[in-house]
């Protein structure tokens, strides 16, 4: 039984949520009051976001387990150094989208439903803040249904095309499914063990005793839930459909936010069920129950083969996106397949960088978009001529998404590279790096139409206001800095690495 | 203010982005250059006030690293981004931001109404940059970081003048060509580093200083170490074989020349033996390489420059010859010797080319010495400071080209060999023989350009950088007065160096003694030598041309050798040039990368994007079809599940 002083205390630990859970009840009542000028509405938003940040870098140290049952130690809600990393990136994402929101002409037209679209949005972020400290598979199972039901609601916010539409009602079919088989994934493993909390799954597989083919049966359909959530293949076909569907700020934050805590899920989920101990190097054990580590590596090799080359013919430029996000989610599943702690910090790492370069491409195709309605390849001819700031910045994007220095894309590959090689996983890096010399085609491509192209009659100059603007080089000089000077990140990462467990 | 001397860096890096982002909505050339000048300015300020306070330390804490960040910390590979100061590269740093404040100032007048104006100046500021960079960086990858940025500086500014016409060829092939050698030095340069790391597993100045000290280490290592090193010195200090890239450096304008091609940047090679002299030391076969190609390239750059027409051309290989004395003295030990020789050298040389730009500014591009004649009329600011420069190159007692020269001299014989100083004598005669017809073609005898041209001083803001870099080619010599004459002890420069080169010197071990008596004979002999050289070559060159005309003629062979440069650039061409280009053109283009290359790439660019078709092909956007895969997904892994079981 929870008693009361135990929640009492738990309640502490989810600061940043309540404040998060309050700034959307604020949104709401603010949409009703204010019928008609809904211009403040983004601004509570950013106020509710940056307290709620302020509560997370407040408990920066802390490591604890809330929400616990009965005298035991362990809850169903983990609070660690880890979790924190994955809400400072979320947060961060979610304020860059709420910027990005008021630059997307889509969100402008629907500018008198805008309550909605930020409490929707907030409802996102919240279900994700969740999803990085659950350790339970109930609240697991919530987390990701409050992120889901929400995303199906915001890819078909726009309700302005047939595509818009259609996308949000194959998310939708598509998720349910895959809630579905999570759900009786969980359901099984309840009855095997009895429990849904984490740790006490570790406790009784380390324990023995228990039917592992149902188990991994179980441990697959668990999987798939995730996996479709950071778009692993064979769990990502929805990916690009619904990012072409997706208003671009939305796609922007599927791309980001989402997958992110998604992967911490999938982390946290791995480490503390299935790892025995952590030896002094950071490697860690698994128990030797289910294969993780074979299981990530083809899905790894299988995701990022299928992102780039499908990316490989698209001239669609938010599509190719999709496809590209597809690809770097292989990227850093290798990460997490290496199951150590220099692979969670290059795990770490990537995230942040992608978080930066991802958003900063997605925007620049977003103030594209506004203005030649369009984001087909062939009408960026010249544009990087017409408009210099942008053709600047998206190159430098597209250069660091490929990863070549001296871009911090290049020191994100740089250090999943060395924790593969460290690893000894050579064959595995070694396919890695083709699938990069693969996706510098497409993203050079991009660049070649940009620049080496003519200007031709579809091309108009797009030339940014200065809020745009200075979004756009917030975005750009950190690329360049982290490409030179990248230490921060890493000591910021190296500070995080902590995963409570037993 | 050594806890700020990264400030000395920033500055000119300020400087730079102002001037690069801004500089061409800026358009008054004032502003431009006052900010361009100031960050230098600012940069000497901070630069003076570490020295004073180095100074004011006691003699074992001179040596102190300023650290800004870790700048890589990868697979076991620790690089801290930080600076060293001490006494060595103190004094560079003096060098740098003094003279370069100078030509910065100079500048302003010289580059007056240039339509790239504001990109001279920032590029000149980026070249500090890289320059502080390279000569503060407290270990080789900060070292080479301002290595290759001073490299770009020096092919962006040889390269300035892109649209004109340069002797032969134009201009950019000219830069291209100081790109393109100083890259084969560059990569002796980085075999040098990798090897440094292999054997001491640290790139850090003094990790690796203290290691190569104490550890046993086989001299064929530090043969490799110090040879590769040399080689990347002989690119960017123009050295035999990699010479022939600074005399077609002088397409750039003539500050450039003054300041990178003269005063800073061709020195670097000479910091960077001096640096690391313990190395060096424990290698004593290459050190007789450097000193014999040092020796080599003073003599016969010496002789080419006996011929050249072009003023600015005898100055470059009176450059080559100068860093030619330097390597001497960095050969046979003398390390300190060959930074003292630096900064004379500076001053003197980088007066010598201002003075010549002033010239050139006067007779409206005219480089020609043989249109010249009589400017001490007309410009009597720049005669004077232009005469005292030669004076002190030439080695005349007194200025403080003769201090350094002398000591240098004098260590070929003392801890070298009697071939060494003569050859060395010799090359001091020819210096102030050319050095003299250069003067006396340009300053004395019949004015030999027509009537339309007007000649004139050039304005105060050109003539006090003069002023001043004459005075300090008069009295930088006192600094390092030989011990001869100021006692035992009594070498200011020598002593301020000595903690850094100490243990370099202790590993050589050289020198039985050597008398007084002999030290002031040769230096007699020199001094006299050079005295008549100069009065010959005035003699010649102002009252008897006929001479110098039937000279030339009756050793007409010797006389073609030398005015085409011994037909080195010639030699290349059809050694290595030509060849190269021949088996690039009909074996690398036509079968290696038309056929092979192309097939292979073409054949693979082909198959993955049929593969990507067919995989395109699976998106078909049916929501049932994702759910099938996905089903046969799972079933995959199911069965893979069990399986392994």
């Amino acid at each position: 039984m929870m008693d009361l002083s135990n929640i009492f205390n738990s309640i502490s630990f989810v600061i940043p949520e309540i404040a998060l859970s309050i700034t959307i009840v604020l949104t709401v009542l603010f949409d009703l009051i204010f019928d008609k000028d809904k211009k403040i509405i983004p601004y509570i938003v950013l106020v509710g976001l940056l307290v709620t940040g302020y509560f997370v870098f407040a408990q920066m140290d802390f490591a604890n387990f809330g929400f616990t049952v009965g005298d035991e130690k362990y809850g169903m809600f983990t609070l660690d150094g880890f979790s924190n990393y994955f809400k400072i990136i979320i947060l961060v994402t979610t304020i860059i989208i709420i910027f990005f929101s008021s630059h997307s002409n889509e969100i402008i037209k629907t500018f008198d439903r805008s309550g909605e679209y930020y409490a929707l949005l907030l409802g996102m972020a919240l279900g994700m803040m969740f999803m990085v400290s659950a350790s339970d598979l109930i609240l697991i199972y919530l987390s990701v249904e409050l992120l889901s039901l929400s995303s199906y609601v915001l890819t078909g916010f726009t309700k302005l095309s047939e595509r818009n539409a259609e996308a949000s009602l194959k998310y939708l079919i598509y998720g349910s499914v895959s809630s579905g088989l999570m759900l009786f994934g969980i359901s099984i493993v309840y009855g095997l063990t009895g429990t849904t909390n984490l740790y006490e799954l570790n406790t009784l597989l380390q324990a023995g005793s228990i039917n592992l083919t149902t188990l991994g049966f179980s441990l697959i359909l668990i999987f798939v839930g995730i996996g479709y959530k950071i778009s692993a293949a064979p769990f990502h076909f929805w990916t690009p459909d619904v990012y072409e569907g997706a208003p671009i700020s939305i796609t922007a934050y599927l791309s980001v936010a989402s997958k992110a805590a998604g992967f911490a899920l999938l982390i946290r989920f791995i480490k503390t069920s299935f790892v025995s101990y952590t030896d002094a190097s950071g490697n860690w054990h698994l128990l030797g129950i289910f294969d993780w580590q074979t299981l990530l590596i083809i899905i790894a090799i299988l995701t990022m083969t299928l992102g780039n080359f499908s990316a490989l013919s698209q001239s669609n430029l938010k599509r190719m996106l999709a496809y590209s996000s597809i690809a770097h989610a292989g990227y850093l599943l290798l990460g997490l397949a290496v199951l150590s702690d220099q692979g969670l910090l290059a795990v770490l790492i990537y995230f942040f960088i992608y978080m930066i370069m991802n958003l900063g491409a997605f925007f620049i195709v977003n103030l594209i978009a506004n203005k030649i309605n369009s984001e087909d390849i062939h009408d960026y001819d010249g544009i990087g001529y017409t408009s210099p700031l942008l053709g600047v910045s998206l190159a430098i994007f597209l250069v660091s998404l490929t990863g070549l220095p001296p871009t911090a894309g290049f020191i994100a590959k740089l250090y999943l590279f060395i924790a593969l090689v460290d690893a000894n996983m050579i064959t595995v890096a070694v396919i890695a790096l083709l699938n990069t010399v693969v996706s510098l085609y497409y993203y050079v491509r991009v660049l070649k139409h940009m620049y080496l192209n003519k200007a031709n009659e579809s091309t108009q100059a797009v030339i940014p206001t200065l809020q745009p603007r200075i979004i756009v080089l917030a975005l750009v000089i950190p690329v360049l800095l982290f490409g030179i000077y990248f230490t921060p990140i890493v000591s910021f990462a190296q500070n995080c690495l902590n995963i409570l467990t037993k | 203010m050594i806890d700020y001397i990264y400030l000395t860096i920033l500055f000119p890096l300020a400087g730079f982005l102002i001037n690069g982002l801004f500089g061409s909505k800026i358009k008054n050339e004032k502003i431009i250059g006052i900010i361009g000048s100031s960050a230098v300015g600012l940069s000497f300020l901070f630069t003076i006030l570490s020295f004073i306070q180095l100074l004011n330390l006691p003699i074992d804490e001179r040596t102190r690293v300023v650290e800004l960040f870790t700048w890589l910390n990868v697979a076991g590979l620790n690089i801290k981004f930080a600076y060293l100061v001490d006494q060595l590269s103190i004094v560079m740093s003096l060098i740098v931001t003094g003279v370069g404040f100078l030509i910065h100032v100079y500048s302003i007048g010289y580059m007056h109404g240039d339509k790239g104006f504001w990109r001279f100046f920032a590029y000149l500021n980026l070249f500090i940059f890289a320059m502080m960079n390279l000569i503060l960086g407290d270990n080789f990858l900060v070292l080479f970081l301002g290595w290759e940025g001073v490299g770009l500086c020096s092919y962006l500014l040889i390269g300035f003048y892109y649209d004109r016409k340069f002797e032969k060829g134009t201009v950019p092939e000219a830069a291209k060509k100081a790109f393109i050698v100083n890259r084969i030095g560059d990569f002796g340069f980085l075999l040098g580093m990798f090897l440094i790391y292999q054997t001491f597993d640290s790139l850090n100045f003094l990790e690796v200083f203290s290691k190569a000290e104490y550890f046993p280490i086989s001299e064929t290592t530090f043969s490799f170490i110090a040879l590769f090193l040399f080689i990347g010195a002989t690119g960017k200090s123009a050295q035999i074989p990699l010479y022939v890239w600074l005399p077609d450096a002088m397409a750039g304008p003539t500050p450039v020349s003054a300041l990178i091609h003269a005063a800073t940047m061709v020195t670097a090679g000479v910091y960077m033996v001096a640096r690391a002299s313990i190395i060096f030391a424990s290698a004593p076969a290459i050190m007789t390489l450097v000193a014999v190609i040092g020796l080599l390239t003073a003599f016969f750059a010496a002789t080419i420059g006996l011929v050249q027409t072009d003023i600015k051309k005898v100055l470059a290989y009176s450059t080559v010859s100068q860093l030619g004395y330097m390597f001497l003295a960095a050969g046979v030990g003398a390390f300190g010797a060959a930074i003292f020789h630096v900064m004379t050298h500076a001053f003197f040389k980088a007066l010598l080319f201002l003075g010549a730009g002033s010239v050139i500014h006067a007779m409206h591009e005219q480089q020609d010495i043989r249109n010249y004649g009589n400017l001490k009329k007309y410009m009597p600011v720049t005669y004077l400071t232009f005469i005292i420069a030669a004076f002190a190159i030439a080695g005349v007692p007194g200025l403080s080209g003769f201090f350094s020269k002398d000591e240098i001299l004098w260590y070929s014989y003392s801890k070298g060999n009697l071939t060494f100083w003569i050859i060395g004598a010799l090359t001091a005669v020819i210096t102030a023989f050319y050095m003299f017809r250069l003067v006396s073609l340009t300053f004395f005898g019949k004015e030999r350009f027509g009537k339309d041209v007007h000649p004139h001083e050039s304005p105060k803001v050109m003539t006090i950088p003069l002023i001043v870099l004459a005075f300090l080619s008069i009295v930088g010599g006192y600094v390092g007065i030989p011990e001869i004459f100021s006692g035992e002890g009594g070498n200011a420069l020598k002593n301020w160096f000595k903690p850094i080169f100490a243990p370099a010197e202790a590993k050589l071990r050289t020198f039985g003694s050597h008398s007084h008596f002999e030290e002031l004979l040769l230096m007699g002999i020199s001094v006299a030598a050079a005295l008549s050289a100069i009065y010959f070559a005035y003699v010649v060159y102002t009252r008897k041309k006929e001479i110098a005309d039937k000279t030339a003629s009756s050793v007409k062979g010797l006389y073609n050798t030398l005015l085409n440069k011994y037909y080195v650039d010639e030699i290349y061409e059809s050694s290595v040039i030509k060849p190269i280009l021949i088996i690039s053109e009909k074996v690398l283009w036509k079968v290696t990368d038309n056929k092979l290359i192309d097939g292979i790439v073409n054949g693979s660019a082909k198959l993955i994007y049929y593969i990507s078709i067919i995989i395109r092909k699976m998106q078909t956007g049916v929501a049932q079809f994702y759910a099938l895969i996905m089903m046969i997904g799972i079933s995959v892994a199911l069965f893979w599940l069990i399986l392994t079981l």
